[in-house]
C-alpha cells in the first residue's frame, strides 16, 4: 500500500477543525512558511514534529501519518481471506479504494470480524469448559443425581396405589427435599456459567495486556518515575544477586504504583488479565531499577544500541535489555525499536512497538525472517537487513537463548528474541549496515506478500 | 429363597428408592455406602447380583469392578453399573472394565427392576 501523503492529511486535518495555516504553526512552533511547505508534501515531517502538529491539531500522530490505515488495510487483507468469506467475491484488490471511500465501513468490517474471532473463543473457552472443568462436571453429577432421586420417588408415588401412609409421606418428602436442592444447584451453576462467559466475554488476557502495551508505545512513564524515587544500592548488599535486589524492591516498594496504574486503564477487565498485566509491569519495574531512565538512555546512545555491551554494562541478560529498549521514549533522539519473541514452534509470544511491521494475526509470519534461523547459531545476535516488497527496508536483530534446566544429555529449548527497527533508525546504532551487507527479500506472511515467485510461498497472495 | 442383591450407592434417596423397587419385585436387597466396604462384603458373601454407582467414597465403582473380574470367585457376578456420569467414554469404561448392563441417571423405575431380572437370568441385554 502506497504510503500516506503526511502533509495532505495535516491539511485535511487542519480544515476540518477549522483554524489557519499560521494559527497551526504558531502553536507547532515552526514558521507558517515552512508549514506551507510540509502541507504540500515538499518537506518531509521529522517524528518530533509530527507529533507536536498532531497535539496542537488534537489528533494522535497515527492519524496522520497513515499508520492506522496501513493497519486498517493489513486487516481487511486478512479478513478478505478468512474461511467464512469464502467464495463471496470480495473486491480484495480494491481495499485502498474501500478504505479511501467508506472508512467508517471499513473500521465497522474489521471491529466485527474482531468480535467474530473473539466469540469464537469465547465458545471454544466455553466449550473446553464444559468438557474438563471439574466443578461443571460435578455440579452436572450431583444434577443428575438429585433428578433421578425425584424421578424414581415420584413415579413410585404415581405407579404403586397399595402404599402405607408412612411410604407415601415418606416418598412425597423426598420428592421435595431433592426438588429443593434441585433448583439450588441450577442456580449455582446458572451463575457459575455467567461468571464464566463474563470473564471471557471482550478479549483473552493476553489480548488485554497486549492492547494496553500498544496503548503506551510500551513505556510507562508513571513507573519510571515511581522507580525513580526508590533508592536502590546494589554495592550495600553482599552476595545477594542485583537481580534479587531489584526483584524485592518491586515487591516491597513498586506494588502500590503498579496497582494504582493499572486501576486507571479501562482496557484490562478480567482477572486473569489484571494478574498478567501485574506480572509485566513488575518486570518492566525490575529493568527500570537494573536500568534506570536516564542512564540508560545515555549508555545505550553511547553504546549505539549494541545489546550484548548494554548487558554486560548493566549485568542483564540480552533479552532483557531488548525489552527495554522497547520503552525508550518516541522521539527523534532514539531509535524506535520493537520486539518479537518466539518460540521453537514459531509461535509468536509476544510482539511490542511493531509499527510498520504487522504481523499476521490469523496466519504465521514470513519464514524468511531471521527470527526463525536464529536457532541455528544459538546465543549469537544475528543482523538481518531485511527489504520487503514495497520497498521499506527494516534491519532485524535475532537471538536464540537456551532457557529452562540444562545439563549433559538433556534436550535445549530456544525462545528467539528479536528486535526491529527501520534502517534509517539503525543508522543510529552500531547494527547500521553499509552497502556491502545484503539485503534480504522478506515479506508480511505469504497472503499479504506480492512476491510471487517466492519458492517458500505456502499460500497464494490476497490480491 | 429370594435372591440376593447387593446395592453399593451413597445417595440416601436414590437408596430408599431402589430398594423399595427391589423388594416389590421379591428380591432380598443389602446396602453399602462405602467402596471399599462394597468390596468386602461382595468378597465375603457373593450376592447374586450387585448393582454397583460409579462415585463412592474411598474406592470408585470401576477400580472396585476391576478388583473383583481379578478374583476368581467373583469373575461370573452379574453387575449394573450405574451412574450420572453418562458420557460415552463413561460407558466405554465400565463395559471394559467387565460391567455386564449400564444404566444412567435419571433412570426410570421399570428399567432398573427389567436390568436386574434380566441379570438373573442370566441375560447380558434387556
Amino acid at each position: 500500500m502506497p504510503r500516506t501523503i503526511v502533509g495532505t492529511r495535516i491539511r485535511q486535518q487542519r480544515h476540518e477543525i477549522g483554524i489557519t495555516q499560521s494559527d497551526l504553526a504558531r502553536r507547532a512552533g515552526i514558521s507558517p512558511s515552512y508549514l506551507n511547505l510540509i502541507e504540500w508534501n515538499k518537506r518531509a515531517v521529522s517524528n518530533r514534529l509530527l507529533q507536536r502538529i498532531s497535539e496542537a491539531l488534537g489528533v494522535p500522530a497515527e492519524t496522520l501519518d497513515g499508520a492506522i490505515e496501513r493497519r486498517l488495510h493489513d486487516e481487511l487483507l486478512e479478513i478478505a481471506h478468512l474461511p467464512a468469506i469464502g467464495s463471496s467475491g470480495v473486491e480484495a484488490d480494491r481495499t485502498d479504494e474501500m478504505i479511501g471511500r467508506f472508512p467508517g465501513w471499513s473500521r465497522g468490517i474489521a471491529a466485527l470480524a474482531k468480535a467474530e474471532q473473539q466469540s469464537f473463543r469465547s465458545a471454544q473457552i466455553l466449550s473446553e469448559r464444559l468438557s474438563n472443568d471439574p466443578y461443571l462436571s460435578e455440579a452436572v453429577h450431583r444434577m443428575r443425581s438429585r433428578i433421578a432421586a425425584v424421578r424414581s420417588a415420584a413415579n413410585i408415588l404415581v405407579e404403586y396405589d397399595d402404599l402405607t401412609n408412612e411410604q407415601v409421606s415418606r416418598f412425597t418428602s423426598i420428592v421435595a427435599e431433592e426438588s429443593t436442592a434441585l433448583s439450588h444447584a441450577g442456580e449455582a451453576l446458572t451463575n457459575y456459567l455467567d461468571k464464566a462467559e463474563g470473564a471471557d466475554r471482550i478479549l483473552t488476557p493476553v489480548d488485554e495486556v497486549e492492547a494496553l502495551c500498544e496503548q503506551r508505545n510500551n513505556r510507562f512513564e508513571e513507573l519510571e518515575r515511581a522507580v525513580e524515587a526508590v533508592e536502590t544500592d546494589f554495592e550495600d548488599n553482599g552476595p545477594t544477586s542485583r537481580i534479587d535486589i531489584a526483584r524485592a524492591r518491586v515487591a516491597d516498594h513498586l506494588q502500590g504504583a503498579i496497582v494504582s496504574l493499572l486501576e486507571q486503564e479501562d482496557i484490562i477487565k478480567s482477572a486473569a488479565a489484571h494478574k498478567r498485566a501485574r506480572d509485566l509491569l513488575s518486570d518492566y519495574a525490575i529493568s527500570a531499577i537494573l536500568m534506570p531512565d536516564e542512564v540508560f538512555k545515555t549508555k545505550a546512545r553511547e553504546a549505539r544500541y549494541d545489546v550484548e555491551a548494554l548487558a554486560q554494562a548493566f549485568s542483564v541478560s540480552v533479552d532483557r535489555v531488548c525489552h527495554r529498549l522497547t520503552a525508550l521514549p518516541l522521539s527523534d533522539e532514539f531509535p524506535k525499536i520493537g520486539y518479537v519473541q518466539a518460540n521453537a514452534a514459531g509461535t509468536i509470544v509476544q510482539m511490542h512497538n511493531l509499527e510498520g511491521l504487522q504481523l499476521p494475526r490469523y496466519a504465521a509470519a514470513c519464514p524468511l525472517w531471521v527470527l526463525y534461523r536464529a536457532q541455528q547459531s544459538p546465543e549469537t545476535v544475528i543482523r538481518q537487513r531485511a527489504l520487503f516488497p514495497e520497498g521499506a527496508r527494516f534491519v532485524f536483530l535475532a537471538r536464540a537463548r537456551h532457557v529452562g534446566v540444562s545439563g549433559f544429555g538433556r534436550p535445549r529449548h530456544y525462545l528467539i528474541d528479536m528486535i526491529t527497527m527501520t534502517e534509517k533508525d539503525a543508522q543510529q546504532t552500531v547494527y547500521a549496515p553499509d552497502a556491502s551487507v545484503p539485503l534480504e527479500e522478506v515479506g508480511p506472511s505469504c497472503r499479504l506478500c506480492s512476491r510471487v515467485n517466492c519458492v517458500h510461498r505456502v499460500e497464494d497472495p490476497l490480491s | 429363597m429370594s435372591k440376593r442383591v447387593l446395592l453399593a450407592e451413597d445417595e440416601p434417596n436414590i437408596i430408599e428408592s431402589i430398594t423399595f423397587l427391589l423388594e416389590r419385585a421379591g428380591l432380598a436387597v443389602s446396602v453399602e455406602t462405602d467402596g471399599r466396604a462394597a468390596l468386602d462384603a461382595v468378597q465375603k458373601d457373593c450376592p447374586d447380583v450387585l448393582i454397583l454407582d460409579v462415585m463412592l467414597p474411598s474406592l470408585d465403582g470401576y477400580e472396585i469392578l476391576k478388583q473383583l473380574r481379578a478374583d476368581v470367585n467373583c469373575v461370573e457376578l452379574p453387575i449394573l453399573m450405574l451412574t450420572a456420569k453418562g458420557q460415552r467414554e463413561d460407558r466405554e469404561t465400565a463395559f471394559e472394565h467387565g460391567a455386564d448392563l449400564f444404566i444412567t441417571k435419571p433412570f426410570a423405575n421399570a428399567e432398573i427392576v427389567a436390568a436386574v431380572e434380566t441379570l438373573l437370568e442370566g441375560r447380558k441385554s434387556v
